[in-house]
């Protein structure tokens, strides 16, 4: 009973703790718009809104152009654009307001050359096509919400000053190869656990390897900190172009309530899967000291609460993202995320799975869920279960 | 970083290897490891990588790239420690095990 209290208090203590966070980071006023619009329009004095489209005047009181805004979401969250149209219809600028993007996704997207591109560019013939204005592979994400971002300013001064209807793009829903794949790997891991012996062993192989081919080396879509810190401040991405993310996210949250134990990570986790092939050439592992374990379980917990910490305050979801995922599957990162791969495969050799006992941020999450499921179990069924 | 194109290093370089040599039929003589040729072909193999990992850092950080020196080097680093678990494993092809060498002893 005790325990129980214990554990309740320790959940209450850190989700209070982080809904104080978000709450700071929400009471951020909107960004000012005039601000970017007079950059685009560097003659403007004075501006004028209505239906959300903004009209720049010089100090003549002669109209220079008009500027809205548009927001998608991209990888960490909504991304703020204003575009601006001269009297000509020309596109007289593009000015970030705000994003959310991890900084190497946002440096991979070249924001800044493209919207240098579309420059004097009629409003009705910009070419969306991102990839090929400035030869920009990867950070698919970024440039998506870049793009559509662009479009919606640009459609709603369209319709708004030159009475023409630009039409938005449909966007169908997306259920690829990725989402067929997840699906199969959660219910190869739900099949695994109704199995024992050698069996779920080797489901749990084929399951992992073929989660570290497509969630990791083909699309680099496993679960980061960052994606569900963005979940957690009421930054969803759009299902229709997103549903990997929640199918992931899913998975883990429901199994781990459901079972207490997750099966995203034992049968789908790429990072996992790259940590056992990589401690199979070592052959057996070191055995830690079981105080050495727990320490370092309670100083990633400590870091993981510091990382979610300052997202939340920051309403910048991407900043908490340490993971060197993106190191190892798709070879982008930042010098601390190489190192940290380093010496996560390097210890892989001696250590089982390192960073999944060690740095994993989804094992304190999944520690929490843990701990929910056990405070709202009725007693008896803690006992016969645990 | 002038060390690297000086004959110092590559003087070094040279003895650390051959320390490596002997160590390595050392420790093979102690535990009665059967040397083979293709055991020490595989570290031919496996010293041509690691020097490659170090000229690659030395020729990078020359060049004036710390930041392919660091990556490059962490990449062809961490290739060349897998390579060498997986030699020592190769190494230790034909050893008697522990177990027997405890069995004998006593």
């Amino acid at each position: 009973m005790r325990n129980r209290r214990r554990t309740l208090l320790r959940i209450l203590i850190v989700v209070e703790a982080l809904a104080l966070a978000l709450a700071f980071g929400r009471t951020r006023a909107a960004p000012d718009l005039t601000v970017p619009i007079g950059e685009i329009f560097s003659e403007a004095t004075s501006f004028a809104e209505e239906h959300g489209v903004f009209r720049a005047y010089d100090g003549d009181g002669r109209l220079l152009g008009w500027a809205a805004s548009g927001s998608e979401s991209g990888y960490g969250g909504p991304m703020l654009l204003v575009a601006g149209i001269d009297t000509l219809g020309r596109v007289a600028g593009v000015k970030l307001v705000e994003q959310r993007e991890t900084p190497i996704f946002w440096r991979m997207a070249r924001a800044p050359e493209y919207f240098k591109a579309l420059v004097d560019t009629p409003y009705d013939e910009i070419d969306y096509d991102y990839g090929e204005v400035i030869g920009v592979t990867g950070a698919t994400i970024s440039s998506g919400a870049i793009v559509a971002s662009i479009r919606e300013s640009v459609a709603q001064v369209a319709g708004e000053a030159f009475d023409v209807n630009l039409p938005l793009p449909a966007r169908p829903f997306e259920f690829g190869l990725l989402e067929i794949a997840i699906l199969i790997l959660l219910i190869a891991g739900v099949t695994a656990q109704k199995v024992t012996g050698p069996t779920r062993q080797r489901i749990r192989w084929a399951s992992q390897v073929a989660g570290l081919i497509v969630i990791g080396f083909w699309k680099d879509s496993p679960i980061t900190l960052a994606k569900l810190a963005a979940l957690m401040s009421g930054f969803f991405p759009d299902p229709r172009n997103s549903l990997a993310i929640y199918l992931l996210i899913a998975g883990f949250v429901v199994t781990s309530i459901a079972w207490g134990r997750n099966i995203y990570c034992l049968y789908a986790c790429p990072f996992g899967a790259a940590q056992r092939c990589v401690g199979l050439i070592a052959g057996k592992g070191l055995k830690l000291p079981p105080w050495s374990v727990r320490l370092m379980g309670h100083v990633r917990n400590l870091i993981v609460f510091a990382a979610i910490f300052m997202a939340f305050l920051t309403l910048q979801p991407a900043l908490s993202s340490y993971e060197p995922f993106a190191a190892l599957f798709s070879l982008h990162g930042s010098t601390l995320q190489w190192l940290l791969l380093f010496i996560v495969l390097v210890a892989s050799l001696a250590i089982r799975e390192p960073w999944c006992n060690f740095f994993c941020p989804m094992r304190s999450v999944e520690i929490l869920l843990q701990d929910i499921r056990r405070v709202f179990r009725k007693p008896s069924q803690a006992k016969s279960h645990d | 970083m002038q060390i690297f194109n000086s004959g110092f290093f590559w003087f070094a370089e040279g003895i650390l290897f051959c320390v490596m040599v002997l160590g390595m039929r050392a420790v093979a003589r102690d535990r009665s490891i059967p040397l083979t040729w293709w055991k020490w072909l595989a570290f031919g193999v496996w010293v041509l990588l690691a020097g490659f990992t170090v000229a690659f850092v030395g020729t990078s950080v020359g060049e004036g790239e710390p930041t392919a020196a660091v990556r490059g080097g962490l990449m062809f680093g961490f290739v060349a420690i897998v390579a060498a678990v997986v030699l020592w494993r190769v190494w230790m092809i034909g050893a008697p095990s522990r177990t027997t060498e405890k069995v004998a002893e006593s």
